[in-house]
């Protein structure tokens, strides 16, 4: 599903402000390029996320930015111990 | 549902300071994107969530301390969590391999297996996308060039093959999503849906029609033109031909697998005209044929 910035913003809750510094920041990456971004279904997933992250948990700014990119790293690393695992049922003689 | 100061490990007296610590401290531990392994900790993680929704606020907080509402239902559905996509065979943008780096740099066969998964990370082929394309029969037996706009903009011109059946999928390669890296782009997979057509039907290979003639055509015999999916051709009616009688045109069917092409079947159909014919009246009551002949003489009473 690929949904506009409207609705991206009607879906997720947040405001156009707070987007625009999410996005500067890089926590959120869109596809496609100003005025025509395109979000789906994992952006908003994220989206809600840094929002439990600040308003439930009190994580400020800073704190988001470092937990982003440790979350990324870990599922980076659970993404290629999926295809290890994938790789090793597949090919059991290598 | 157990009662929600229980959940939260707090007493029923605490102040809304406290539970929202309370929750936090929870939370911070059990928030299934943060644990995305773990399936106990999303079933705990709901819980607590839920009992948050219920004491957190002061309202729901107040009724609930009433008894006007119980802690059943309290629980907030949510939707997909990130992990659910981030662990999806999908691609997204924010995967980082920083964190196991440094062995992909060994030499052992482990670094080896690591660095042909992060290539194949890099370089995944986009996805293939879905289209269907409803096209008219004629254009199914004849083969046709159509132009798919398609629902998240732009447009795809689609080479439907001759004799195309109902159900088949054409793929279009690199038409699909874009991939990343050196991955190239997915298949579109175009869905033929074939519109029932009025007159055309088609079975197997041949295509079958019914095709109305005059009693003067059916009686005497006539060369008349029959319309094909490809073109109308000229076809002899046999003298006496009858209603259901069927006429054979070789080739002139849907292409065949194989090569070569199926058959159309004509069935004739004979029609008196319209309007009653005081000539043909005068005939038909001078015809002693029409008085012996007995067309139901095999049909039981």
């Amino acid at each position: 599903m690929k949904i506009n910035k409207e609705e991206f913003l009607s879906l997720s809750g947040i405001g156009h402000k707070m987007l625009d510094a999410w996005m500067e920041e890089e926590w959120l990456i869109p596809s496609g390029s100003s005025p025509e971004l395109s979000f789906s279904e994992i952006d908003i997933a994220r989206a809600r996320l840094i929002r439990d992250l600040q308003v439930d948990f009190g994580v400020n700014d800073e704190g988001v930015g470092v937990i982003l990119n440790l979350v990324d790293q870990l599922y980076g690393m659970r993404r290629t111990l999926m295809e290890l695992r994938h790789a090793v049922r597949t090919n059991p003689s290598e | 549902m157990k009662n929600p100061y229980e959940i939260l490990g707090v007493a029923p007296t605490a102040s809304a300071d406290d539970i929202q610590k309370a929750y936090r401290k929870l939370a911070k531990k059990l928030h299934p994107d943060l644990n995305p392994g773990n399936a106990e900790a999303e079933e705990k993680f709901k819980e607590i969530a839920g009992a948050y929704g219920l004491v957190g606020d002061a309202e729901k907080r107040k009724r609930f301390d009433n008894g006007e509402i119980d802690a059943a239902g309290a629980e907030r559905p949510r939707q997909n969590y990130y992990r659910d996509y981030a662990s999806s065979e999908q691609d997204y943008p924010y995967t980082n391999n920083s964190g196991f780096a440094d062995f992909m740099d060994s030499e052992d066969a482990f670094a080896e297996l690591l660095r042909r998964s992060a290539q194949a990370q890099a370089n995944r082929s986009g996805h293939d996308l879905a289209y269907r394309l409803p096209i008219e029969f004629i254009e199914s037996i004849a083969g046709a060039n159509k132009r798919l706009t398609l629902p998240e903009g732009g447009t795809l011109d689609v080479a439907v093959p001759a004799g195309i059946t109902e159900g088949q999928v054409l793929r279009l390669r690199g038409k699909g999503a874009p991939g990343s890296g050196k991955g190239g782009f997915g298949d579109a997979l175009i869905e033929v849906e074939i519109k029932p057509d009025r007159s055309f039907t088609r079975q197997g290979d041949d295509i079958y029609l019914e095709l109305p003639i005059t009693l003067t055509e059916a009686v005497l015999g006539a060369r008349i033109k029959v319309p094909t999916p490809t073109g109308a051709v000229t076809m002899a009616v046999p003298k006496g031909s009858n209603t259901g009688t069927t006429l054979r045109l070789r080739g002139k069917g849907a292409p065949k697998h194989a090569g070569g092409y199926g058959d159309q079947l004509v069935k004739l159909k004979v029609v008196l005209p319209k309007e009653p014919d005081p000539d043909l009246e005068a005939f038909v009551s001078n015809w002693q044929g029409g008085k012996t002949h007995n067309p139901r003489e095999e049909v039981t009473p």
